[in-house]
């Protein structure tokens, strides 16, 4: 009998999440790129400057670092032209950080997102930082925009914190999007508070946790200091392209392509399943900006 | 949040020494299955899935110094203590308990019907000492020992890797441990109990499932909701060569299903059944 290192384990497996496949071992993907005016741009960028006690650069690289991705993505060679583009004067603004105690977006990422917000001309009483209570928040109850910045990493039971999952905290009950690993994390997107809502994605890469332990799943050995930003208008390309340096990261690490300890098909399930975005990596157009040195991808 | 003045709040905390070194507490934080995401996020989950009560958080803090965490989980009883605690068995001994691990500043352990986290927000020599004396006043504290599963009197002991049998409720968890498919074809939950465990090494070794469902017809249900799904091309036989040349097999008795995935032969599958399910049919027979 001819062994076959593809089981039927691997079959259970991916019959109900094949784009997994296609996204985490992109050698075996057959399917035929998809024609260029399809693809859905992510900026990467990253600066090698020290990180500081909270975990971000200086303030200055981090609004540099944002500006030349902002204008990376929409084409723009000035930073407030760009956000002019895609925020109005009138806009109520939401940014939807993530106050995670141990990795957060951190202050720097927060206040560039805001100058820049300003700059486009939206009244600082319009604008609001939030995460756990952007319920309760009167900004985010009027909102018209909202900006979306978390840090990535490993989770628990999503598999990874991503930025479709920022947006749990827009419903009281977060347990209650908990089933299949949180397969379906993408119907938050259409939350009233939420729906069509969202201008700019940002993924903060600058200390990702690759790997977790114990209840609170973080240990500070198993992150990096990537120093990157992930940018785009799409959460689920930018997810994917997260997931991307993740899976990098743990191949180094570890030596294999060990699985995450949770399945993040809620990553792809938001394609396929809800349409929220593109996970196919032949339809995402990566651009690679600033420090080249292990990037990863 | 749980009020730190209820009872079993209060029982929980009495545990836990107030200082360790120069290391203060600050105020207590109790959670329950329902409040445990205010605190610890998706996490939670695993929790709950061992029919956790309360979780207990007390945070050390010294100037200057990387904070120290206790978490002291009340899960009911000794086999769901034991269970959690083989979530994750990643680390060295650290002889504390019934059964600990240390590893980069995070010690787990269990004893009776708790199970403890104390973690070190950075590892250094002194937070390791301090961790692991923690660690021994709260298990000094717990008066008795707990029993552990009695799944595991079943595990045949010849080739077993005591140091990676897994205990658990769900689907979910035994497909972190150890993918079976996507969809719950093993008809888990948590009523459920079910032991997992290797035999050889973590690569080429095999592994065997036990489920006890408490009862022979919801035994006899899973066993056929398996075998159509696994080994559809011999669901009644009960055993399969797999793609990669290995044999899983699958067999009732009592209550119990034993699998096995991976073995070398097929001899190795059924010995392995054959022994499981005699062992644990002893157990159940009068004395």
């Amino acid at each position: 009998m001819r062994r076959s290192s593809i089981t039927r384990r691997d079959f259970l497996k991916v019959a109900s999440a094949a784009p997994l496949a296609g996204a985490f071992i992109p050698a075996l993907k057959a399917g035929t790129p998809a024609a260029p005016d399809e693809k859905v741009r992510v900026v990467l960028v990253r600066d090698p400057s020290p990180l500081g006690p909270g975990g971000a650069p200086p303030a200055e690289v981090v609004q540099k670092m944002l500006d030349d991705a902002v204008c990376a993505l929409l084409g723009e060679k000035d930073a407030v032209r760009a956000w002019k583009s895609i925020i109005r004067p009138e806009d109520v603004v939401g940014i939807k950080t993530n106050a995670w105690r141990y990795i957060p977006t951190t202050v720097e990422v927060e206040q560039a997102i805001k100058r820049r917000v300003m700059d486009a001309g939206v009244a600082e009483d319009n604008i609001a930082i939030d995460d756990r209570g952007v319920l309760r928040n009167p900004v985010f109850q009027r909102a018209t925009a909202l900006v979306n910045a978390r840090p990535f990493r490993t989770h628990h039971w999503s598999g990874v914190g991503s930025l479709i999952k920022n947006y749990i905290m827009f419903v009281p009950s977060p347990p209650a999007y908990h089933g299949d690993t949180c397969a379906d994390l993408a119907t938050l997107w259409n939350l009233p508070m939420v729906k069509g809502k969202t201008r700019l994605n940002v993924l903060v890469m600058f200390t990702p946790l690759f790997h977790g332990v114990g209840p609170h799943h973080y240990s500070k050995e198993y992150t990096w200091e990537y120093k990157g930003l992930i940018v785009s208008r799409d959460p689920v390309a930018a997810d994917v392209t997260g997931l991307r340096v993740l899976q990098a990261k743990r191949r180094e690490h570890f030596g294999d392509d060990r699985p995450f300890q949770m399945t993040p098909h809620h990553v792809f399930l938001a394609d396929t399943r809800h349409h929220l975005g593109v996970s196919d990596i032949n339809k995402i157009e990566l651009v690679k900006l600033g420090w080249p040195d292990g990037a990863l991808i | 949040m749980t009020a730190p003045e209820d009872k079993d709040a209060k029982a929980l905390s009495s545990l836990i020494p107030r200082t360790i070194g120069p290391w203060l507490s600050e105020a207590d934080e109790v959670f329950d299955a329902e409040t445990i995401f205010d605190y610890i996020n998706g996490s939670g989950e695993v929790y709950r899935s061992y029919n956790m009560r309360l979780v207990l958080a007390r945070r050390f803090h010294k100037d200057g110094k990387p904070d120290i965490v206790v978490d002291l989980f009340d899960m009911g009883s000794s086999e769901d203590a034991f269970g959690v605690f083989t979530h994750d068995l990643d680390g060295e001994d650290a002889k504390i308990g019934q059964g600990s691990t240390y590893k980069g500043g995070l010690l787990s352990f269990w004893k009776d019907r708790y199970f403890g986290s104390v973690y070190a927000e950075e590892e250094t020599p002194e937070t390791k000492g301090l961790v692991l004396e923690l660690g021994r006043q709260i298990a000094a504290a717990i008066p008795r020992e707990g029993s552990k599963p009695s799944l595991l009197s079943a595990l045949p002991p010849e080739g077993l890797d005591a140091k990676l049998v897994r205990f658990f409720h769900n689907h979910l968890v035994l497909n972190y441990h150890f993918f079976v498919a996507d969809t719950n074809i093993l008809l888990l939950d948590q009523t459920t109990d079910a032991v997992l465990a290797l035999y050889g090494g973590p690569k080429d070794g095999a592994r065997l499932l036990l489920v006890d469902y408490g009862d022979t017809a919801k035994a006899g249900a899973a066993r056929d909701s398996f075998s159509g799904a696994y080994m559809p091309e011999s669901p009644e036989k009960g055993i399969v060569r797999t793609e990669d040349g290995k044999w899983a097999a699958v067999r009732t008795a009592g209550s119990v299903v034993a699998v096995v995935f991976d073995a070398g032969s097929e001899t190795q599958a059924a010995a392995v059944l054959d022994e499981a399910a005699a062992a644990w049919m002893k157990g159940r027979s009068p004395k």
